[in-house]
C-alpha cells in the first residue's frame, strides 16, 4: 500500500529538507516510485537538493492550490540520470519561489482540504509507493494536517535546548493524532558525544521507540545542499544511518 | 669504515691466544675484553654491550659452536657479529660455524691486515644493522602512536621525540609533524570533553503539557483527528480498488 511519510521539525534549521531529499533517493534506489511534496510554502528549498533551478519550476504546489492545474501537472521528475543504481523514480512537487506567490499564500492562506484530494490524486496518477511530505517547521493547521494523515512521521531535532520542549510537544500531539509510526531523528549530533548514550537519553526523555542519531558531518556541510549526500557519499556512516532510518519509516 | 672504537669480546681457552688477539684488537683502536670459555662469554654478552665477538671454536665445557647457537636463539645477542678464530681449518668446521651464524672465519695464525679488514667489515655491517633496527623501531613507535590517535587513546607524552623528533631524515620530519598534529587533536578533544560531560535534556514538563493541551483541545484538532482517520481509510480503499483493477499483465490502470 502507498505510504505517506511526513518529515517534520518543531524549529527550522534541523536539516529536515536534506533528510527528506536523501530519504527519497534511498527509496528510489530501492526501486520505489517516490513523490516528494514541499509543503513549506513560506520558505521552499528542497528543489535545490534535486538540482532543480527556480527557473525550471513550470508548475508548483501553489498553482494547484490556486486551482490553476491538477496536482500531477506540478510534478517534476527529478530522478538522477546516468546513475545505474536508481531503479525507481522521484517526482517532486515543489513550492513556488516567486515572492509574490509566497506573499499571496501568507496573506490569503489556502484551503487545506484541497490537499486531501490532492494527495490521493497524486498517489494514483503517479502510482506512488511513497509520498514524502517536507513540512514547514512548527505546529499550525497545515503541518498538523500533514502529520495527521501520515502513516509514519519523522520528527527531526537537533541536540539543542531550543528544540527539546517543542519536540516533546510535537511528539505528544502526533500521539494524540494516532500516527501509526513516530520516529525521532536527532540530527547534527556532535561526534564528541557517545551516539549510544545520546540515543538512550532521548528515547528515555521522549518515551519513544528507537531514535535515529545522525552525526554532524563536515562532508554534509561542505556539500551545502548542492546535491544528494547519499549519492555523493554512498559508504559514509551518515548514509548508513539514513538507510536505517528509511527502513524504520517504511516499517 | 667505522671510526668509533668498538667493544670486542675475545673468547679463547688459551691465555696466550687471548692476549695476542686482545692486543691485535687494541692496535686497531678498539676496546677488548677477554674470557676463557663459552659460558663466561654468554654471561658477559648479556651483561655488557659488545659490538663484535672473536670466538675460538674448540673450547672445553661450551665450545664455539654452542656459543653461536645460544647467541642465535637470543634476541638480544643474535645481531652481534661473530668472527670465529680457530686452528681447525677444515672446510666443514668453517661451514658449520657460518651456518650457525658466524659472519666470518680467520685462522689462529692470522695476518693483522686481514684481521683489520674483517673486523672493520663486520663492525660496519653491525653499524648499518643497528641503524636499520633503530629505524624500524621508531617507525613502529610512530605507527603505534597513529593507531592510538585513531582509537582516541593517544597520550602526547608517550612519543619519544627526544630520539625520533631529532632525526634529520624524512622519518624525523614525519615524527615532528605527527606529534604537532596529534597534540592539536588531543587538545581539541580534551577541550570538547571538558565542555560536554553529559548531554542534559531539560524540559519544563508542565509547560510542555500546557502547550499540548492548547493544541489538542481545539475543535479543529478534534475534527482533524476524525478526518485523518477517514483519509487513511479512503487511501486504503483506493489501493484496494486499484489492485482489483490491475489487469493480468500486472500493470495498474491510471484513472
Amino acid at each position: 500500500m502507498s505510504k505517506i511519510i511526513s518529515i517534520h521539525s518543531f524549529r527550522g534549521g534541523t536539516g529536515k529538507s536534506n533528510i527528506t531529499a536523501n530519504l527519497a533517493m534511498l527509496f528510489a534506489q530501492d526501486g520505489q516510485r517516490v513523490g516528494v511534496i514541499d509543503t513549506d510554502i513560506q520558505s521552499p528549498g528542497i528543489h535545490v537538493l534535486f538540482g532543480l533551478d527556480g527557473g525550471d519550476i513550470k508548475r508548483s504546489l501553489n498553482d494547484f492550490l490556486w486551482g490553476r492545474c491538477a496536482i500531477a501537472d506540478a510534478a517534476h521528475d527529478v530522478t538522477p540520470t546516468g546513475d545505474g543504481t536508481v531503479a525507481g523514480r522521484i517526482h517532486l512537487i515543489p513550492s513556488s519561489i516567486q515572492t509574490d506567490e509566497i506573499v499571496n499564500v501568507l496573506r490569503e492562506g489556502y484551503d487545506i482540504s484541497l490537499l486531501t484530494n490532492g494527495f490521493r490524486n497524486l498517489i494514483e496518477a503517479l502510482e506512488l509507493d511513497v509520498l514524502l511530505i517536507d513540512t514547514h517547521p512548527g505546529l499550525n493547521e497545515e503541518t498538523l494536517f500533514s502529520i495527521a494523515i501520515s502513516h509514519a512521521l519523522a520528527i527531526v531535532m537537533r541536540p539543542d535546548q531550543q528544540d527539546y520542549e517543542g519536540t516533546g510537544v510535537t511528539m505528544e500531539v502526533a500521539r494524540s493524532l494516532h500516527v501509526p509510526r513516530i520516529v525521532l531523528v536527532v540530527n547534527k549530533m556532535p561526534p564528541s558525544f557517545d551516539a549510544a548514550d545520546v540515543k538512550k537519553t532521548f528515547e528515555e526523555t521522549y518515551n519513544c521507540g528507537p531514535a535515529h542519531v545522525l552525526l554532524h558531518s563536515d562532508e554534509m556541510m561542505t556539500l551545502a545542499s548542492r546535491g544528494l549526500f547519499v549519492l555523493e557519499y554512498r559508504d559514509h556512516p551518515v548514509t548508513e544511518a539514513l538507510r536505517s532510518l528509511a527502513k524504520t519509516l517504511q516499517g | 669504515m667505522t671510526t668509533k672504537p668498538a667493544h670486542v669480546l675475545v673468547v679463547d681457552d688459551h691465555p696466550t691466544n687471548r692476549l695476542k688477539m686482545s692486543m691485535a684488537v687494541q692496535n686497531l683502536g678498539h676496546a677488548a675484553r677477554a674470557v676463557e670459555d663459552g659460558r663466561q662469554a654468554l654471561a658477559l654478552l648479556r651483561l655488557e654491550r659488545h659490538d663484535l665477538v672473536l670466538l675460538d671454536l674448540l673450547m672445553p665445557e661450551l665450545d664455539g659452536y654452542q656459543v653461536l647457537q645460544a647467541m642465535k636463539q637470543d634476541a638480544e645477542l643474535r645481531n652481534i657479529p661473530v668472527i670465529v678464530i680457530s686452528s681447525v681449518d677444515e672446510m666443514d668446521s668453517v661451514v658449520k660455524a657460518i651456518e650457525l651464524g658466524a659472519e666470518d672465519y680467520l685462522p689462529k695464525t692470522f695476518d693483522p691486515v686481514l684481521l683489520r679488514a674483517r673486523v672493520n667489515a663486520c663492525l660496519e655491517k653491525k653499524r648499518l644493522r643497528d641503524l636499520e633496527v633503530e629505524y624500524l623501531a621508531q617507525v613502529a613507535e610512530l605507527t603505534r602512536a597513529a593507531a592510538a590517535v585513531e582509537a582516541e587513546d593517544f597520550d602526547p607524552g608517550s612519543l619519544d621525540l627526544a630520539t625520533l623528533g631529532t632525526r634529520g631524515d624524512e622519518l624525523g620530519v614525519l615524527a615532528r609533524v605527527f606529534e604537532r598534529m596529534a597534540r592539536e587533536i588531543y587538545a581539541r578533544q580534551a577541550h570538547l570533553k571538558k565542555r560536554v560531560i553529559e548531554l542534559e535534556v531539560q524540559i519544563d514538563e508542565a509547560r510542555q503539557e500546557r502547550q499540548v493541551r492548547r493544541i489538542t483541545g481545539t475543535t479543529y484538532f478534534q475534527d482533524l483527528r476524525g478526518r485523518a482517520g477517514q483519509f487513511r481509510e479512503t487511501l486504503q480503499s483506493d489501493e484496494a480498488d486499484r489492485s482489483a483493477a490491475v489487469p493480468s499483465n500486472g500493470r495498474r490502470s491510471i484513472g
